[in-house]
């Protein structure tokens, strides 16, 4: 039996929100700060509002993305969860196809070395990670940890209303 | 590692598609940048086919959120030998997906749009989807091959070894990205006959 922590019950209401406003697919790659998102994905219980969220585990971020953009061509709404470090590899499909195609998908983004304070894997990107998504202007939003439906819909209005990918930053872990 | 090929293959990546198309006239087909997607479009193009201009590596993820999308529908990832080897993570993704894609590997053994560079090796695609979990995977390198190829056990792959172009890759897509993606929603969302 998991602890119920505030952290989880972040995600919950996190994705919660997302099953609110239509999302019926998620995938990705994990990360330490979304460990509670994941485990919810990946082991929902008798949570009926998750059930009607499906995950789909990918090997790496691009084709996390490549999935959601198909899901989304096809008309449903779908979401990627990643860590920053993920955007890397990112890059080609969001700029060659979500950019070029008008083809927007979720990105919820946590954001290791925000502080200059991590692993020091996480210290060039973790610097850079707000520099990098206005250089293609996605538009990105923080996650605030009391409210995580109103970040959520936030994050989904701007999505909504620039048709480009949507970064939810996920600071603190969930 | 696969043989050398003694004899130049006779099989076109136009006649691929075609025998898809014939078995599976409805199905949605992500085809991979380069000429991948340009030859499918001036070999049959159609509201269902969904050219991908970039994105190198990306047919198969794109195909299988659709897949998972709309599972009442046949879905085709048009594939090449240099993408499939940019992205071979997509076989155990494609294999623990459930869904019935149909991943069809089209092999000349070179990245011909950039001007013929030969790919990474000959690789043997129908060994590496088995190993990944494919239901089945088959290899042709003749047309009567292709005709007798048993794929009804999906997610399954078709490894077709093609020959260089004869008469180049033919015209650009003329559809707008956008174009493109309004087509290919509407005839996921078409009701099924």
């Amino acid at each position: 039996m998991h602890t119920t922590t505030a952290g989880s019950t972040t995600a919950r209401d996190l994705l919660h929100s997302l099953v609110d406003h239509g999302y019926t697919l998620a995938t990705g790659v994990p990360c330490s700060l979304l460990t509670g998102a994941f485990r919810l994905l990946e082991e929902p219980g008798d949570d009926a509002r998750l059930a009607g969220l499906r995950y789909v585990p990918a090997p790496r971020e691009d084709s996390a993305i490549g999935i959601a953009s198909g899901a989304v061509v096809a008309g449903e709404r779908a979401v990627v969860l990643m860590q920053n470090s993920g955007l890397g590899y990112s890059l080609n499909v969001i700029t060659s196809l979500n950019l070029i195609y008008d083809v927007p998908v979720l990105l919820i983004v946590s954001w290791r070395g925000h502080d200059g304070n991590d692993a020091v894997e996480h210290d060039v990107i973790g610097a850079e990670l707000l520099n990098l998504l206005d250089l293609f202007r996605l538009p990105h939003t923080v996650l605030d940890p009391t409210d995580p439906a109103g970040s959520v819909s936030t994050a989904i209005d701007q999505m909504d209303k620039e048709q480009r990918c949507s970064v939810l930053i996920v600071r603190e872990g969930i | 590692m696969p043989a050398p090929l003694l004899t130049t293959p006779s099989l076109s990546l136009s006649e691929v598609v075609r025998e898809m198309l014939a078995r599976h006239p409805d199905a949605l087909t992500v085809s991979t940048c380069g000429f991948t997607s340009r030859e499918l479009f001036n070999a049959a193009d159609r509201p269902e086919n969904f050219y991908l201009v970039g994105s190198m590596g990306m047919s198969a993820p794109v195909a299988l959120g659709l897949a998972l999308a709309r599972p009442d529908r046949t879905v085709i990832a048009l594939d090449g030998d240099g993408s499939l080897l940019m992205n071979l993570s997509v076989l155990p993704l494609v294999a623990a997906s459930g869904t019935k894609l149909l991943h069809v590997v089209v092999d000349n053994g070179m990245h011909e749009s950039t001007g013929g560079q030969a790919t990474v090796q000959r690789s043997d695609f129908v060994a590496l989807a088995l190993a990944a979990g494919y239901r089945s995977a088959v290899r042709v390198e003749t047309s009567a091959e292709l005709s007798a190829a048993d794929l009804t056990a999906a997610p399954a792959l078709l490894h077709a070894i093609t020959g260089p172009r004869a008469d180049g890759p033919g015209r650009r897509v003329t559809h707008t990205p956008q174009e493109i993606v309004a087509r290919v929603r509407a005839a996921a969302n078409r009701p099924t006959l």
